[in-house]
């Protein structure tokens, strides 16, 4: 099972559990409707998609309502703590939930537990904390983009936003530079997905993959297609593929769906995924 | 000073501090928060952050926006808000970029990207906090010069950062529109 955790842009900070579906245009988890947009909706409505594509089960999630709080994000951070052990997922997808090192310690004890360990993976504020709380090496996957990448390697920033200038370059020839960095101070999961200009896949340390055509600079401007590269990829594990032939076909389908819908700076994530089953077929 | 502490408080690690003139000061402030529902703890300064008394709140940086505003709206005097490790102060590069009628402005993990001959928000992306999916909903398909600061809405870090990249960008429309 895909267990995909964040919060979604609600007020009152309730937990929604279930099976995720998403039929095109409607995600839902469970019988509650939730809102396609960026961030850890357009997650789960991606990792549907292949989900559906690879005939594997749909995801499941819980997720909790929080605008930024935090209140939700606790209380998501404690149901986890409490009940991965009896979830025991095969992959754990954490996302958008406010970083608190302390509870992703909890966490991280409570997947430990599990009869067998879930794939870890964390994208975007879950990533945070697993670095800033020193726990990057417990976890199997990150997909940063490029900015979460400069901050993986600054050996003491906790959030993106207090890198240190030296390394704020955003441009994806210093990638080299920076992995380097952040794999010498053990601030790398075991594979990790950059998502820019030219996408890299690296395990160990290693530059394994790297794509960059299609080249659609429009992509980096529309809200969530980090978010669907994310998904794609949990579910791409769930059906069996290596960390390494997941990250490389979601990198693929996204960029394809981008093209499919000629990505401009105004097209919205929920094209994107509109097209992700024609893009998956061309792949 | 002797302060009990939870367990929960005792461990609690948020990675930025509070720091005000007077003890009476953090005292309060401290309440207020707690009040709130922010996690909190009374600390002493490491000495190379000290700066006025020697009792701070700590807080989780992540949260600065929301703590600043609830602090200032409750006229509860504080120094400065500061992390406690790395860089005290929050990245300020901001980058361009051009497309066809449309720009991107970068600021950190944030990019906020408007069209410039109408000045709506087209797209918010980057930055991975909770209150982001909130303010891309607020704000996108608007005009920029007819949404409120991320940083009145937002409670974080990437809230902070999104609002750098909004004031450039409003700066950049406004200067197009003359």
């Amino acid at each position: 099972m895909l267990l995909i955790c964040g919060t979604i842009p609600q007020a009152g900070a309730s937990l929604v559990m279930g099976e995720v579906s998403f039929d095109g245009s409607r995600l839902a988890v469970g019988n509650t409707e939730i809102p396609c947009t960026q961030g850890t909706a357009a997650l789960a409505s991606a990792a549907c998609v292949v989900a559906k594509h690879c005939g594997s089960a749909a995801p499941h999630a819980v997720f909790a309502g929080d605008t930024g709080s935090g209140k939700g994000s606790r209380l998501l951070y404690d149901y986890l703590s409490n009940n991965l052990p009896q979830l025991s997922p095969d992959i754990l997808l954490m996302h958008y939930i406010l970083p608190v090192m302390g509870l992703m310690k909890q966490v991280c004890a409570a997947a430990d537990k599990c009869g067998k360990k879930p794939v870890m993976m964390a994208d975007a504020s879950s990533m945070y904390a697993a670095k800033a709380a020193g726990l990057a090496g417990q976890f199997d996957i990150f997909t940063p983009d490029l900015s979460e990448m400069e901050f993986l390697a600054d050996p003491d920033a906790i959030h993106p936003a207090y890198i240190s200038r030296h390394l704020f370059r955003a441009d994806i020839a210093c990638a080299d530079d920076l992995i380097a960095a952040a794999f010498r101070q053990k601030s790398m999961a075991k594979t990790v997905v950059i998502k820019g200009a030219t996408d890299h896949v690296i395990q160990e340390g290693k530059v394994k993959f790297t794509l960059s055509e299609p080249d659609l600079p429009a992509l980096e401007a529309i809200g969530g297609t980090g978010d669907t590269i994310s998904g794609m990829i949990g579910a791409f594990v769930d059906a069996g593929l290596t960390h390494l032939d997941a990250a490389m076909k979601a990198l693929k389908a996204n960029r394809k769906a981008g093209q499919l819908v000629q990505a401009k700076p105004a097209t919205k994530v929920r094209e994107i995924i509109a097209a992700i089953p024609r893009a998956l077929n061309h792949n | 000073m002797f302060f009990k502490k939870t367990k929960r408080q005792a461990r609690f690690a948020g990675g930025g501090l509070v720091l005000f003139q007077s003890v009476e000061e953090a005292i309060a402030a401290e309440k207020t928060l707690r009040a709130h529902g922010y996690e909190v703890k009374l600390v002493a300064p490491p000495p190379k952050l000290r700066k006025g008394c020697d009792l701070a709140v700590e807080i989780n940086i992540v949260e600065k926006a929301g703590v600043e505003r609830l602090l200032r709206q409750q006229d509860a005097h504080f120094l400065e808000i500061l992390p406690l490790k790395g860089v005290g102060e929050l990245l300020d590069i901001v980058k361009v970029v051009n497309f066809d009628n449309a720009c991107m402005v970068k600021a950190g993990n944030m990019k906020l990207t408007f069209d410039i001959n109408t000045g709506v928000i087209l797209n918010i992306s980057g930055g991975g906090c909770p209150d982001i999916p909130f303010l891309h909903l607020a704000m996108v398909d608007k005009k920029i010069t007819e949404v409120a600061r991320p940083k009145e809405n937002g409670h974080t870090l990437c809230a902070l950062m999104l609002d750098r990249a909004f004031v450039e960008a409003a700066e950049i429309f406004n200067k197009e529109e003359i």
